[in-house]
């Protein structure tokens, strides 16, 4: 190409564009067909680059992706097993301080907010607590799976992932209690007991299966369709 | 390089796509430049950018691994 058209070409680019690529495409330019078809490319790129500059890579969406790929592959472990637990603990802890605020706020006198019958908002207000600690686990468990399906990962990180989150939900026990002092602050914990007796520990084993069950059902339906499904085959 | 993949995919990129995709890749660190050779600016393929690849082809080719077996039963 004329490298009189190819400076003029160049020139179309941004100045910070051109500071960055100028000299090397001028010559690239140069080095090519100075044909039309090569003018309305670099002409459309260059307003392109004009309209939506190239941004950097924490901003850019491919990026991102592509390093949620990468920690998918990379640590698999962190991904579908302390993730899942982080996040479960999250939702606990959201739990357990609506529990305590509604408590503090709605029936303070009580023992325990527990059997307390509310009304109105506040049992609106509880009720949210409530269904955030029974869902948690399998919204948590259904999350891995659309990851796992999406990103493709071994079928094993997948189970350790939700067999961690059911023994999670199945073992989580909230416990209440109000000081000694009359009118003092009460208290909420939660703990995971591994099992107290034989009864709790036929319970908890109950809990699992069942919390393991609802997680699972989905990815099993769809291995299931994936099975069935002649053109898949 | 603009011949380079005209050979591999059979399509000729026009300099300002290619230089567009040049862009791209170094900003997110997957391509680096090499010291300039008179004018020529030659790039290298980062660690992390040869990681990234090795993810994209391993999809592409279960992708395409599916979509034979798809084919087949048509």
């Amino acid at each position: 190409m004329n490298p009189r058209l190819a400076r003029l070409l160049t020139r179309l680019y941004p100045r910070s564009w051109r500071k960055r690529y100028g000299a090397e495409f001028e010559a690239l330019l140069e080095s090519g067909h100075g044909d039309i078809r090569t003018a309305v490319n670099v002409a459309w790129s260059a307003l392109r680059e004009r309209i939506l500059p190239s941004k950097g890579p924490m901003t850019d969406r491919s990026s991102l992706t592509a390093q949620f790929q990468l920690w998918c592959m990379r640590a698999p472990w962190a991904m579908f097993c302390l993730a899942p637990v982080i996040l479960l603990a999250g939702a606990y802890l959201f739990a357990c301080l609506i529990l305590w605020s509604g408590w503090e706020i709605y029936p303070p006198g009580a023992d325990s907010p527990f059997g307390v019958k509310v009304h109105g908002f506040a049992n609106l207000y509880f009720q949210i607590g409530r269904y955030c600690y029974w869902t948690a686990p399998v919204l948590v468990g259904w999350g891995i799976e659309f990851v796992a399906i999406r990103q493709r990962a071994k079928a094993a990180w997948l189970v350790s992932g939700l067999v961690l989150v059911a023994w999670m939900g199945a073992v989580a026990r909230i416990q209440a209690s109000r000081t000694a002092v009359p009118g003092g602050l009460g208290h909420i914990s939660m703990d995971f007991p591994l099992w107290q007796s034989f009864q709790s520990a036929h319970d908890a084993m109950f809990h699992a299966l069942t919390i393991l069950l609802l997680t699972a059902l989905p990815y099993l339906l769809w291995r299931l369709n994936k099975v069935l499904s002649p053109i898949s085959r | 390089m603009i011949e380079d993949i005209e050979r591999l995919c059979g399509t000729r990129l026009g300099p300002g796509t290619l230089y567009g995709a040049i862009n791209r890749l170094e900003k997110q660190g997957w391509i680096e430049p090499l010291p300039a050779e008179e004018r020529r600016q030659p790039y290298r393929i980062t660690a992390q950018g040869l990681q990234v690849l090795r993810a994209k082809l391993t999809t592409l080719q279960q992708f395409a691994g599916s979509g034979l077996k798809r084919l087949e039963v048509l």
